[in-house]
């Protein structure tokens, strides 16, 4: 059994002592995480609890001790930042890109909407984790794509761009790709499931 | 005599980091003529762990070597660790090894002699391990001290594993951990835990034979081992090799004990820093993955697992197995195998 002493720490420091641990810890041994510090607690047992971990909490005073295992491959690759916070709902969010338009009525229009919403989400301080992209919506990261370079530069910033695998053969589109990871629904449902909250262009 | 010399007091770079950088060799081989034989299975064409030729329809020969300056300070486990690593490109081919020659260079004005000795008994003794043969060898006179393999292994020509078969849908195993490059730094740096610093020389002394059997009876189409490219550079080679793309969870990527500590203290080779500048924009990173498992994901790997594509349906039975009684290594499924798409591996 390890034992990790995040006492006067705060987060992220604790989140991160912890999934070091749960990395280094082998398969189905105990962990015990020590805090005085309410919100990594919660933070933490957040984290947990997302892993699909089991978790006991002693506390004495204002000193926490959880108790967790390891458990088989449940450890996320997400930072222990995006859980550093005090609110229960999770700030990550997702960008669903479900046409090539924005919005209904005249398709010119939709276009531009679409190329001028890119373009200013790149510039937002808090970025998504995943932009997913499909039907019509595949078509924005063909190499040919006015907004191409835009998704390019959201990539290069650190998100991941997903694309739907069977929108991509359905158009025919497999040599035209210029950005983005090909995917499957399993994964994009899995993404979504997720997500602290998916936005809708 | 046997544990007074430290052969880590004679180098700077150890085991597999001391390798060239991955886009220098590229250039270098480029230039080469390429030889055409219709017998010729696998050429440097593909940048796989080895040669492969058809002697007749039964079998085909694996050839391939190996070899570095000291990478811990026992000669008779440096001499393991070097056979071990030399050995194992014939198992990632999906091969048996038959005949192993020595390769060393040894000053004997630097170094005690007894200490040579040591080194070709570690060696033998996973050669025999393997179930091969020594059959001699060859000395150069040089300091540092660097010594490893030429080993010739067999596989039936329809049996071979390369590292273009990976299909999009298969899942991708990992059979040790990494951070070996972390914990030999470490262990230098004095920044390695005793007990971490043996579980690593214990996992590079450790044979991919058993991961090697247990492809092929799970019908392991695409496969590579881990060196000094890293994790991500020998996963690159095997995407382009096999023209997919690859999505890996670091989350799920077994670690060596010590390793993420050791890198996060900021104890890491340069060999990493190559590695990365190697696989440069053809590696996607999620902002979710810190700089330190970037680091960990290009550690120099000496005497690494096997990396194997897998029919999904298979995948996890397969880890079970791997990881069954008397292994020492973590096994995992890591990630999967993706249609190609702009990058060749995608990390989260």
């Amino acid at each position: 059994m390890k034992t990790i002493d995040t006492k006067g720490l705060t987060c992220p420091r604790p989140l991160i002592m912890l999934k070091e641990g749960l990395q280094e810890a082998a398969e189905g041994e105990e962990l015990r995480v020590i805090t005085d510090n309410e919100t990594s607690l919660k933070n933490m047992l957040n984290y947990l609890r997302d892993q699909g971990a089991e978790t006991e909490v002693n506390s004495v005073g204002k000193v926490h001790t959880i108790s967790t295992t390891r458990t088989h491959g449940t450890l996320s690759g997400e930072d222990p930042f995006l859980y550093c916070e005090t609110s229960a709902v999770r700030n990550n969010y997702v960008v669903c890109v479900k046409s090539d338009k924005m919005g209904g009525g005249d398709p010119d229009l939709g276009k531009l909407l679409m190329e001028i919403f890119l373009d200013n989400l790149k510039l937002q301080e808090h970025l998504p984790t995943h932009v997913i992209l499909y039907n019509a919506g595949v078509k924005l990261a063909m190499k040919d794509s006015q907004v191409c370079s835009s998704l390019s530069e959201l990539e290069e910033l650190g998100c991941r761009i997903m694309l739907c695998g069977t929108c991509i053969d359905h158009y025919g589109l497999q040599y035209e790709i210029g950005v983005g990871m090909i995917s499957n629904m399993v994964t994009i449902t899995e993404t979504l499931a997720a997500a602290g909250h998916v936005v809708y262009p | 005599m046997k544990k007074t010399f430290d052969l880590l007091t004679t180098i700077e770079y150890g085991g597999c980091s001391a390798k060239l950088p991955a886009g220098l060799l590229s250039l270098v081989l480029k230039d080469l003529p390429v030889s055409l034989d219709p017998n010729l299975m696998v050429d440097v064409d593909t940048h796989d762990d080895a040669g492969v030729y058809r002697i007749n329809e039964t079998t085909a020969l694996i050839f391939t070597t190996d070899f570095f300056p000291p990478i811990c300070s026992d000669p008779f486990e440096f001499g393991e660790i070097a056979a071990v690593n030399a050995l194992s490109d014939v198992y990632a081919m999906g091969g048996t090894p038959l005949l192993a020659l020595n390769l060393m260079m040894f000053s004997q004005n630097h170094i005690p002699i007894e200490v040579f000795g040591e080194i070709l008994r570690g060696g033998d003794a996973r050669v025999r391990e393997a179930g091969a043969l020594t059959i001699g060898g060859h000395t150069i006179d040089d300091h540092p001290p660097k010594y490893g393999l030429a080993v010739i292994g067999t596989v039936h020509p329809d049996k071979l594993i390369t590292n273009a078969g990976a299909r999009p849908g298969d899942r991708l195993v990992l059979t040790k951990s990494i951070g070996t490059g972390a914990l030999v730094s470490g262990q230098k740096n004095g920044l390695a835990d005793r007990q971490h610093y043996r579980a690593a020389l214990d996992q590079m002394k450790s044979l991919n034979k058993e991961g090697e059997k247990i492809a092929g009876k799970y019908q392991v189409k695409g496969m590579t081992d881990i060196t000094g490219f890293g994790l991500a550079g020998h996963a690159l080679k095997m995407a382009r090799a096999s023209k997919v793309s690859f999505r890996i969870h670091t989350g799920k990527l077994p670690l060596l004990p010590g390793a993420f500590a050791i890198f996060e203290k900021g104890s890491i080779p340069g060999a990493s820093f190559r590695n990365q500048e190697f696989t440069g924009n053809a590696v996607h990173f999620t902002r979710g993955v810190n700089y330190t498992m970037k680091m960990l994901v290009h550690d120099a790997q000496t005497s690494g697992g096997l990396l194997m594509a897998v029919p999904a349906d298979l995948a996890q039975q397969m880890v079970d197995e791997l990881n069954g009684p008397g292994s020492v290594n973590g096994a995992a499924i890591i990630g999967e195998v993706l249609e190609e798409s702009p990058r060749r591996l995608y990390f989260e």
